[in-house]
């Protein structure tokens, strides 16, 4: 899987999450950018992006990935 | 030693100044000496129990790290966690450490042969080493290799008897750079207007407002009726003075060595909701608890599962926010535990505002479809919105301040008892409070709603406007007349000095 598959699947589960068909996420997108997107729904986020790819996040990586760009580096380093 | 004490603004002028004089490298030796000496003034079961904790977290977290076999790690680090948390509520709330002492005693024939106190800062120095190991096992961090360097991490003396909790990546990443920091003037002038605001806080605000709060919480039936709302009221102004005056000294103290601590307080009064109220009080003490148990536990099978469950019983919109729901049980009843493990604590400052929020969540259509016909985004809305907020953590106060349960009922009741003392300025000086002590209270109360009215952003994540900054807009000899005007001030209004025996910060009681 390239970066660029893992952004494509990436914007499916976001849409899913936040219900909302408009969102692109980029490498840069933060927390900040997507209106729903606080501490409560950060874990069903995580929970939702771990399944779609099926891989765990340690719990480092639950709580301290800056932006949606590393994140997608995390998901490339589990699928090694 | 009390934070709010002679002895220990002459502790620190020695700490700083040989800080300061010795060479760069030995400097976090020096800091872990004079904090295991400000540990033993805490008496000698304080130190007993922070080198407990410390070495125990320290070895479970060297193989709860990254690189050994799992199985090991899970081992260890369950193993330190429970450890360290049942000995904090046996010694802490359950009072163990006492009965041995009793046995001891009465085993020995003598009535002294061990004195038993709670070691101060338990509950806070606890999580924070609990959290290392935790860290240490999500290879957040790797386990530090030096003991030494992590007894400075668990046990700095600014931190160790109220917090505020730290993480240890940003803390001994400070502790580190401890060599290269040089002696300024700015520095020195930002701590000490710093640490004379907190004394502010403590010794003129909270501790007369103390005097109101005694007298209604004493006697409900002599207290009634406007008595009481008058009391709940100086409550929340003592404990926020109290508690956030101590973390001011905290801060100021730490910041004149060159380490900066993280923020506590961010005009909580001024949240315009109750989750954004803990957003802005003992936020350090909201992280950690979100990070080492609220996430952890939604991530766990079982809540995964029960999310799945719920999903198709309820929707998928209703269903994601069951195990939100039950999470925030668990952890609002850990938070009201800690402050005390009492059902006072419980309710008052856990399942009060577990109540208020998922309520609050649950209603949230409700609350879209008259946002609009009521004008929400008025001004007006707002004030309404921070005035709501306030009264619903008054009412959660009143379980907190009360001896236990029903004494907090009997408080509530009171507010529409007659027959009490009628409610006149005759009244409140009757309570120990002439009225000069009520004009000063009111006044400093006044300025400390200015300051945080002042500092207030709305977005609780953006960096509060600085006080500092603005007394330096005043050029260096305006800050420094600040601070003497502030020291003034603690000593004219400031209740204290012989015969006058300051009460021991809320929080360090904790």
């Amino acid at each position: 899987m390239n970066k660029q598959e893992v952004f494509d699947k990436l914007n499916e589960v976001f849409r899913d999450v936040f219900d909302d068909e408009d969102i692109t996420v980029t490498e840069n997108t933060t927390a900040s950018d997507i209106e729903d997107w606080d501490s409560l729904e950060h874990i069903n986020l995580i929970v939702a992006v771990e399944r779609s790819f099926g891989i765990k996040f340690t719990m480092g990586e639950t709580t301290g990935l800056k932006n949606v760009g590393e994140m997608a580096d995390k998901i490339l380093e589990h699928l090694g | 030693m009390s934070l709010v004490s002679a002895p220990f603004l002459a502790f620190i002028l020695l700490v700083t100044l040989i800080y300061y004089v010795i060479p760069g490298k030995v400097r976090h030796i020096w800091l872990l000496i004079v904090s295991i000496a400000f540990a033993c003034f805490g008496g000698f079961y304080t130190i007993f129990f922070v080198a407990l904790s410390a070495v125990t977290t320290y070895i479970g977290g060297k193989f709860a790290g990254a690189g050994r076999k799992p199985l090991a790690r899970n081992i260890s680090c369950i193993a330190t966690v429970v450890f360290n948390l049942a000995l904090l509520c046996l010694v802490k709330f359950y009072g163990v450490m006492d009965v041995i002492a009793e046995d001891l005693n009465s085993f020995f024939g003598m009535n002294e042969f061990m004195l038993y106190a709670v070691p101060i800062g338990m509950s806070f120095y606890t999580l924070q080493m609990t959290g290392y190991v935790l860290d240490c096992r999500w290879e957040r961090i790797s386990p530090e290799k030096s003991f030494i360097r992590y007894l400075l991490f668990a046990t700095y003396f600014p931190y160790l008897t109220s917090g505020p909790m730290n993480t240890y990546a940003d803390l001994s990443a400070r502790l580190r750079s401890v060599s290269e920091v040089s002696f300024s003037i700015t520095r020195l002038k930002e701590g000490a207007i710093r640490i004379a605001w907190g004394f502010l806080k403590k010794l003129v605000i909270a501790e007369r407002a103390a005097t109101v709060v005694n007298s209604v919480y004493g006697d409900h039936n002599t207290y009634t009726g406007v008595y009481v709302l008058l009391g709940v009221i100086c409550f929340a102004i003592q404990l926020y003075a109290d508690f956030s005056g101590c973390m001011d000294v905290v801060l100021g103290v730490s910041h004149l060595l060159g380490i900066d601590l993280p923020e506590n307080f961010n005009s909580p009064y001024l949240a315009r909701s109750i989750r954004e109220y803990w957003q802005r009080w003992h936020s350090t003490l909201g992280s950690w608890l979100r990070d080492y148990l609220f996430y952890p536990l939604l991530k766990t099978s079982l809540f995964i599962k029960i999310g799945d469950k719920a999903r198709k019983a309820f929707g998928k919109k209703k269903g994601k926010k069951v195990p939100v729901y039950l999470a925030m049980l668990v952890l609002w009843f850990a938070v009201g535990y800690w402050h005390g493990g009492v059902w006072k604590y419980i309710i008052g400052s856990g399942l009060l505002h577990c109540f208020y929020i998922v309520t609050g969540m649950m209603a949230e259509p409700l609350f879209e479809k008259i946002r609009k016909p009521l004008k929400a985004d008025k001004a007006y809305f707002q004030v309404f919105r921070v005035l709501r907020t306030f009264i619903l953590v008054l009412l959660g106060f009143v379980f907190f301040r009360s001896s236990n349960v029903p004494d907090a009922m009997d408080m509530f009741l009171a507010v529409g008892r007659s027959g009490g003392a009628a409610f006149d300025i005759q009244g409140i000086i009757n309570m120990g409070m002439g009225l000069p002590d009520l004009i000063v209270l009111i006044s400093g109360t006044a300025l400390l709603a200015a300051v945080d009215i002042y500092k207030f952003r709305p977005d609780d994540n953006e960096e509060p406007k600085s006080v500092l900054a603005l007394i330096d807009r005043g050029g260096v000899i305006a800050a420094w007349a600040v601070f003497v005007l502030l020291v003034i001030i603690v000593l004219v209004f400031g209740k204290y000095g012989l015969g006058y025996d300051s009460g021991a910060f809320i929080y360090a009681r904790i």
